[in-house]
């Protein structure tokens, strides 16, 4: 059995005839790793649900090709393990929450014994057992969530997808998804969020793709996408700590013709630093490296208030991204992504 | 792949269910049947609850020793329930009742759900336009138990036959849903997708009363020539004899034998009769006029074809439940009349002419148009991005 879950490669999208072509998707190459939490990012407009509505076959692709779940994408026993969560889903509003997943469960072919059970276990599951009985017409937004969830699962899937999982839930709510979404894992079920709140999926993805565009412009770990990227924080007392380091200063890092003039400089033995008000960033996890640095700091009377790593966050990197992506320098298509 | 047909059954059930209209609806059939079993017959006329209504109140003498009471609610069940009730006000309030599935089906947030499962596009729309019949089958079916109910009780005897009417009327019902799916799948919206399905209903209307005015012209003015060809022949007839009445007093004069018969000219039976030449005339003029008929008739019908035929199928129930020559010989339809012989003739014929239609044309040919216009929605819902 292949590692990964879904695999695509070159995956087009174009919308619309003659006047109103929209290339949402301009080849999209992706794997996501069994048994892992992946996380889509991008902006409004990226492909994002595009590609997942792909997946789930709601979407005919333009271009490219791929599979779920070691099958090619469509494949109806490949879906029978798919779980999803629509964004902004719609709910069957005469349902009860128990008629929702077992109803769920019998698109997804279940016997009634079966649907029955797994109804059961849940409801538990999403700490819905006390409403499953009331109509979905009468539930909040984060209990729609829940049941929405719920009947994602029902089919005891492989894969379960989800778009915008925490939108419209409250902190507490929110917290429950992210416990969900680890037993999922936990389970040895892959789960693919689609979100564009960073926060959240940084508290629990293993894996994301940023997509920007129609393409995928960055993929990884966030260890991997973070590495080279951790640096040492020093707070001083002053605001202007680039002048108490001057003399080990070197140079400005080569630019290129056309950028902005840069904040960053380069240090004698070779790291970057930079200055933003009372901080310096040092561009390294060398705890030997930024001795240089304080000892120039006290050399000239300033005083260290903190030192300490930063790790950049998700919504760094996706941020740079996005930014290297629409920088003058790349790439770019001639119509931008589905609005 | 059961499972999947039936979950969806259920829950377009669940969904009618949940919808104040279909108890509405359920409650208008049921005041519909209740005002039906309050009318009743007796030896001195008609009743209504507990008023006595004089015999000769709708024309003709009814009693119950001239329409026996089964007789009446099956005249009632033809004449009322089935033009009024099932033809147009059940079947508009199944259609604002169904309108939605569609619209609602494909609407953001739900048809991802239902597709991301293993079913396919065109099982999953053909299933929920079956869920949309079940809620007509299940309307008249309460409808049809309750009016068989009070036949049986009120009328003293069953009539199973009032059953025909679910069939009938779902396949006259599914025409029009096909065309609401189509238009509710293009529009995606109930509003749009009812309004309208509710003027091709019109179209369909139209089409119908123009092809029975074609029909019934030309069965009067087929009625008409054949009232000019007959007075025609009565009149070279009658010159005719009078002419050999002549001819015989002549041969009488001379002593010579009558003639039995005799084969006058043109010249001879005009200037017997001078009538004669604008009769002729008349009847050039109404075969002209026939044959134009025809044409208009035939055209009209070919286009017919096409669309589906609403009231036909309805009128199946009346040629299948109504014993008209029962009915004609209690004095309740209205025997020929012999001033109005033309008239009556060409009514006569027009009600036999439509009456003569093949099933399959009535039948078949809005089966075949059900089955394009889903054929087409079909294609659109198969290849469409949600």
């Amino acid at each position: 059995m292949s590692d990964m879950v879904v695999s695509v490669q070159n995956l087009e999208k174009r919308y619309g005839g003659m006047g109103r072509k929209v290339h949402a998707l301009r080849g999209v190459t992706m794997d996501v790793p069994r048994g892992s939490i992946f996380g889509l990012l991008g902006p409004n407009g990226a492909g994002k649900s595009t590609l997942v509505k792909i997946l789930i076959t709601a979407v005919k692709r333009s271009g490219g090709g791929g599979t779920v779940l070691g099958r090619p994408i469509g494949n109806k026993d490949a879906l029978r393990k798919v779980g999803y969560l629509p964004e902004h889903h719609n709910l069957p509003k005469h349902l009860t929450g128990r008629q929702v997943i077992e109803f769920f469960g019998a698109m997804s072919n279940m016997p009634r014994a079966e649907r029955k059970r797994r109804a059961d276990e849940l409801l538990d599951l999403v700490k819905m057992r006390d409403w499953h009985k009331k109509k979905v017409g009468g539930y909040s937004k984060g209990m729609r969530q829940r049941i929405g969830i719920a009947q994602a699962l029902v089919s005891d899937p492989d894969l379960v997808i989800l778009d915008e999982p925490t939108d419209g839930v409250d902190p507490a709510g929110r917290r429950d998804i992210r416990v969900m979404l680890q037993r999922m894992r936990d389970d040895g079920r892959t789960v693919f969020i689609n979100s564009h709140l960073l926060g959240e999926l940084e508290l629990v993805c293993d894996t994301v793709a940023i997509m920007h565009k129609g393409n995928v412009v960055s993929m990884g770990t966030i260890e991997q996408l973070t590495r080279g990227m951790q640096r040492y924080e020093v707070e001083v007392d002053r605001p202007d700590p680039m002048s108490l380091v001057e003399t080990i200063v070197q140079r400005a890092p080569r630019a290129s013709e056309g950028d902005a003039p840069s904040r960053t400089r380069v240090l004698a033995t070779g790291e970057t630093i930079e200055a933003r008000e009372n901080r310096l960033f040092v561009g390294t996890t060398d705890a030997q490296a930024i001795q240089p640095v304080l000892d120039a700091i006290r050399a000239k009377g300033g005083v260290i208030k903190e030192v300490r790593t930063h790790r950049p966050s998700l919504e760094d990197l996706f941020m740079q991204a996005v930014e290297q992506d629409d920088s003058p320098g790349a790439a770019r298509g001639k119509d931008g992504g589905r609005p | 792949m059961i499972t999947q047909t039936l979950a969806l059954l259920v829950d377009a059930y669940r969904e009618l269910c949940a919808k104040k209209l279909f108890w509405i609806t359920m409650g208008l059939s049921g005041l519909v049947v209740l005002a039906f079993a309050m009318v009743g017959i007796n030896e001195q006329g008609i009743t209504l609850l507990w008023f006595q209504l004089p015999a000769e109140a709708f024309g003709a003498r009814m009693t119950s020793e001239t329409l026996p009471p089964g007789l009446l609610y099956r005249f009632m069940f033809s004449s009322l329930a089935v033009p009024i009730w099932l033809s147009w006000v059940a079947v508009i309030l199944g259609l604002v009742s169904t309108a939605g599935m569609i619209p609602d089906l494909i609407q953001g947030g739900t048809i991802e759900a239902v597709l991301s499962r293993p079913i396919g596009r065109v099982r999953l729309l053909l299933t929920k336009f079956v869920g949309g019949l079940l809620f007509m089958a299940l309307q008249v079916g309460v409808f049809s138990a309750l009016v068989f109910i009070v036949i049986g009780l009120r009328g003293g005897s069953w009539a199973p036959e009032v059953f025909l009417a679910v069939p009938i009327v779902v396949a006259m019902f599914s025409y029009l849903f096909a065309v609401c799916v189509l238009l509710g799948l293009l529009t995606r919206s109930t509003v749009a997708a009812l309004l309208l399905t509710m003027l091709f209903w019109m179209v369909v209307f139209v089409v119908n009363t123009g092809d029975n005015i074609a029909v019934s012209m030309h069965e009067q003015i087929k009625a008409d020539l054949r009232l000019q060809q007959s007075r025609l022949e009565r009149m070279e007839r009658n010159a005719t004899q009078a002419i050999l009445a002549e001819r015989n007093e002549q041969r009488a004069e001379q002593g010579l034998e009558p003639l039995a018969e005799i084969r006058p000219t043109d010249d001879d039976l005009i200037a017997r009769d001078p009538r004669i030449p604008s009769r002729r005339d008349t009847i050039r003029s109404a075969q002209s006029s026939e044959r134009l008929a025809s044409r208009w008739r035939q055209g009209i019908y070919i286009g017919k074809s096409v669309f589906p035929k609403t009231q036909e199928t309805i009128g199946l129930l009346e040629r299948w439940t109504v014993d008209r020559e029962a009915l004609a010989q209690l004095g309740i339809m209205p025997e020929d009349d012999d001033k109005m012989l033309a008239q009556r003739q060409g009514q006569q014929a027009t009600a036999e002419a439509l009456h003569a239609r093949s099933l399959w044309w009535v039948l078949g040919t809005s089966f075949v148009f059900m089955a394009v216009v889903l054929g087409v929605s079909a294609v659109i819902f198969q290849r469409r991005d949600f």
